[in-house]
């Protein structure tokens, strides 16, 4: 299970540079290329990349979750009602607050107080909301035997109608009463504070340059030390794989574009937040899938799922573990983009399931499972949210946006079928 | 009189492996000409060829309906011929109505539209015909398999064929279904139908048939007219196979072992969908070191014995399964954490991912045993995975190689490894030499007998007489879902086959009452297993 660069690597790597590139000399003033504009595009990609990373634990072993942007949308919005402590949720949990205080006495109602809730324990709750209806629409996929897009797809109405009500089709800011505040947090000495408004910090926070490049040269150290004992590894086995030059390549070409990131996002603002989650849950998801004994069973249900069976995999309980993922993941990126957003309102997270499942299918993911890399989901994410934002800088109208990107992705999946074919 | 369908010197090869040898046939007017054979013997090629299911030009030989040389291209050209097959499968459209099965493809049409009125009557005519009583309106998936059949044997004669093969019609049916198909085929027997009549249930055959020839190795061995043969001489002529294989087979260390390494009593189980007991009072128990060879004909339960006690099928109605002193659980990773492994007979279906490499198949059931908190060790994995590789001797570039790609042999080789792996007690074997060549299945013998050596106990399963004769120290054959015999060492083939058919060759006993359906089923404890899900997004 070694990376090995195929032809259908490098055509995602230069239909994404040709992308770059169309945009770099269309966008009047070389506005595409500036720090402001490339910040926001790391952003935008993160997002999307965040939730298509998602996708990819529920397709390999042969699913699918339509339900994801409404998802997003939903606890978005139920973030945002908690923190802000408005609307029709927060009298609710308010009179459940009194109802406590009355029937259990005070000490008990200290326990389920009203919102608005400190951002943490808001965010923590929706986590465990989304893990709920999440790992309930796994069971009906695994136990009940209906199909994946079905119980999506109702999942998605479901979510969205819950959504509208949870934010009464209003538009809700991000910012609630923790705006500004923070907690004193004394450690060795020293007092630090700690900021309360993590929600909508999570869009408003860049690392400063210095942590930026630190956090970079750790990585950078990381891998390096990865690459270095796989390397031996293969030597000492005889495996096939890279040599120790072409390793060594590798890592310089990866640490050199990581350290070219962290110093352009420096020339705006530092490295943005959500790069860092994005970052930390790609990571996440590919240790899951490439060195855990749950990723191998994903490949192998969806590879052969009736083998998987009789190899003695618990198929259902994977299937359900990996739908419960796929919740925190939908959780996290509603988190992010209702933060970039500003707002929640009534169409956040619109469609983003689609984005997310054409960046899987473009990052060569097989929609019958089985098949699919975090890397090139990874990349997958970046075409289309680059295509997205530059486009958006060419002042397209919206109509052509989504001719443009179905078009492309149809274009995507055409070309990776023809490829394989010529390589069968 | 002229034969209405021969066939002459048929031989037809699939990739070298020969598998029916210079074949001559015939089939004269209003005859009923059963066709016998042990599972392999080639009546199925014969029956696809005939059908045109392999297409004229991919077989030496010829083919004359009539007086005529047939070259069909496909089953569309036989039917057009007047030859109709009906399948074990049954080819019905389970959704729609009798008169609409009858009809399809060929509806009565008035003005361009479907005639109802027409095609419900005349579809009346032919049920009465035959004084088959069934609604032209009842929807098919309500009847009964004996009544399916039926409604296949009308559709048939709807579209006027005057040859009929019928593939083991009477394998699910109850035992008056199978009366009535009797008389009807006697009927069309009066009418001037012929028709083939594939079956193993010997006393059937006799009952019904004019003349009867036997298959052996894809080889016609012997024709002769009902009245003037017997069962014992079919038998023999049936299983005249040679052990001309090397069987390493080391005589059982362990005779007198006390404890049992698996131990199976009273066992019944129902087919989970339509509840039908399939398997009825199992009782056996196989020592450390001991090769248990269960035999028996095409659906006598074979597969379904060891996919249920491997926990992967099977509502069990009654009975109990123990490895050492421990009651069993109940799904396949339970098992092999008890100490029982299977290898499945559908290698490509049940047993790889065909797409991934050797190494991932290979390691795929023991992943427990070779991680840390979820984290599979790879440098442990690799090395586990490199010393099976050796030890199977697996011919590929290496562990890197894909699965699919590589041959029979070597893929089974793949999958017993992934078994073996799990260090089990108990290897239940399900056609472990299937389809595979002769060097690779030497290997594998040799295997079971090292494994037996170091105290395992195997269960083999195997539709070919020698090797269950040439491998196992003691032999069970299965008959619709019953044990038929037991045997020791030293049985021959005609006593197994007879076994295997339901009854003594010199006993002429009808066959038990076949298949009694379980009235008051209890919950399904485990659905059947369906191929994953696929949903409908195939652009995306």
């Amino acid at each position: 299970m070694n990376s090995k660069f195929s032809l259908r690597d490098l055509s995602l790597l230069f239909a994404l540079l040709a992308i770059a590139a169309f945009f770099t000399f269309a966008v009047p003033g070389y506005g595409f290329v500036t720090p402001r504009n490339l910040t926001q595009l790391v952003v935008e990609v993160s997002i999307t990349a965040t939730l298509a990373v998602g996708m990819l634990l529920v397709i390999l072993p042969g699913h699918i979750d339509l339900s994801a942007g409404s998802g997003v949308g939903l606890l978005g919005g139920l973030a945002t009602v908690l923190v802000g402590g408005t609307g029709w949720l927060t009298k609710a949990l308010t009179d459940f607050h009194g109802w406590i205080a009355v029937s259990f006495g005070a000490n008990v109602a200290a326990y389920f107080p009203p919102p608005p809730w400190p951002d943490p324990v808001a965010m923590l709750v929706c986590l465990v909301v989304a893990m709920v209806f999440w790992g309930l629409m796994g069971m009906l996929v695994v136990r009940e035997r209906i199909q994946a897009f079905i119980v999506t797809l109702g999942g998605m109405l479901i979510f969205k109608g819950l959504f509208w009500r949870v934010i009464e089709s209003h538009t809700i800011p991000v910012v609630g009463p923790t705006l500004g505040k923070s907690w004193p947090l004394a450690l060795g000495g020293q007092s630090f504070d700690v900021p309360q408004d993590w929600l909508h910090r999570l869009t408003t926070e860049y690392l400063d340059a210095t942590t930026g490049l630190l956090l970079a040269a750790v990585i950078s150290l990381l891998m390096l030390l990865g690459a270095v004992r796989g390397w031996a590894r293969r030597r000492k086995h005889n495996i096939a794989g890279d040599d120790g030059e072409l390793t060594f390549v590798k890592w310089l070409i990866v640490s050199q574009l990581l350290f070219l990131f962290v110093l352009v996002a420096n020339q705006y603002q530092g490295v943005p937040m959500p790069a860092v989650i994005c970052g930390v849950v790609a990571f996440a998801v590919h240790t899951l899938t490439r060195h855990t004994r749950f990723g191998r069973y994903l490949y192998a249900i969806g590879g052969n799922e009736e083998a998987a069976l009789i190899s003695g995999i618990a198929v259902k309980k994977i299937v359900v573990r990996a739908f419960v993922l796929m919740g925190i993941i939908v959780a996290i990126t509603g988190f992010m983009q209702t933060a970039y957003a500003g707002y929640t309102t009534t169409d956040v997270g619109n469609l983003m399931e689609l984005d997310a499942v054409a960046a899987c299918v473009i990052g060569g993911v097989s929609l019958k499972g089985g098949r699919g890399t975090v890397l090139g989901v990874f990349f997958g994410a970046l075409i289309m949210a680059t295509l997205a934002k530059g486009m958006s800088l060419l002042g397209t109208e919206p109509e052509y946006k989504y001719m443009t990107r179905g078009a492309v992705l149809i274009l995507a999946v055409w070309m990776d079928s023809r490829l394989s074919e010529r390589k069968a | 009189m002229n034969p209405v369908l021969s066939a002459r010197n048929l031989t037809k090869r699939f990739s070298g492996v020969v598998a029916l040898k210079d074949v001559s046939f015939d089939l004269h007017e209003g005859e009923i000409h059963a066709l016998c054979g042990e599972n392999g013997a080639g009546k199925s090629t014969l029956i696809k060829l005939l059908s045109g299911l392999h297409a004229h030009g991919s077989y030496e030989g010829a083919l004359l309906v009539g007086e005529k040389m047939a070259r069909f291209r496909g089953i569309a050209d036989a039917e057009r011929a007047g030859l109709a097959v009906i399948y074990q499968e049954l080819a019905l459209v389970e959704e729609m109505t009798v008169a609409e099965n009858i009809f399809l493809g060929r509806e009565p049409r008035r003005f361009g539209l479907v005639d109802w009125e027409r095609m419900h009557r005349e579809a009346q005519a032919l049920l009465r015909k035959f004084q088959i009583e069934l609604s032209p309106d009842a929807p098919v998936s309500r009847l009964g398999v004996g009544e399916k059949q039926l409604v296949e044997i009308v559709k048939a004669i709807g579209k006027s064929s005057r040859i009929l093969i019928l593939d083991e019609p009477t394998a699910a049916l109850a035992e008056h279904e199978t009366q009535i198909l009797l008389n009807i085929l006697r009927d069309l027997r009066g009418r001037g139908i012929a028709c083939i009549y594939i079956s193993h249930r010997l006393d059937e055959v006799f009952a019904i048939a004019d003349r009867i020839t036997v298959l052996r190795d894809g080889e016609t061995v012997f024709t002769a007219m009902a009245t003037q043969t017997n069962k014992s001489e079919l038998i023999r002529h049936m299983v005249g196979r040679e052990i001309t294989e090397l069987f390493p087979r080391a005589l059982k260390m362990n005779a007198t072992a006390e404890h049992q390494a698996l131990y199976v009593e009273n066992l019944s189980v129902a087919d989970p969908q339509t509840g039908v007991l399939r398997l009825s009072n199992i009782t056996f128990s196989i020592a450390p070191g001991e090769v248990l060879g269960i035999g028996g004909l095409m659906g006598a339960g074979r597969t379904e014995l060891l996919m249920h006690l491997y926990g992967a099928w099977g509502t069990r109605v009654g009975g109990r399964v123990a490895i050492g002193r421990r009651l069993l659980p109940d799904s396949p990773p339970e098992m092999l954490r008890s100490g029982l492994a299977l290898v499945s007979e559908d290698r490509r279906r049940q047993g790889l991912v065909l797409e991934q490499n050797v190494g991932f198949n290979l390691s795929l059931s023991s992943l427990a045993r070779l991680s840390c908190c979820g984290l599979i060790q790879s440098a442990r994995e690799h090395s586990l995975n490199d010393a099976f590789f050796r030890r199977l001797g697996v011919r590929a570039t290496g562990l890197e190689a894909t699965a699919g790609k590589l041959s029979g042999g070597n893929q089974q080789k793949i999958v017993l490894g992934k078994a073996l792996m799990t260090e089990p007690k108990v290897i239940l074997l399900d056609e472990p030499t299937r389809g595979i060549d002769v060097g690779a299945k030497a290997e594998i013998y040799e295997l079971i007998n090292n494994l037996t050596a170091s105290g395992k106990a195997v269960v083999l399963v195997s539709s070919e007489l020698p090797e269950l004769i040439g491998m196992s120290d003691r032999i069970l054959m299965l008959h619709e879902g019953r044990i038929a015999g037991e045997f020791e060492r030293g049985a021959t083939q005609e006593q197994l086959l007879a076994a295997a058919m339901g009854g003594e060759i010199e006993d002429a006993t009808p066959a038990p009452p076949s298949q009694p359906a379980v009235q008051a089923m209890p919950r399904m404890r485990r659905e059947p297993y369906i191929v994953s899900p696929q949903f409908f997004l195939p652009i995306l």
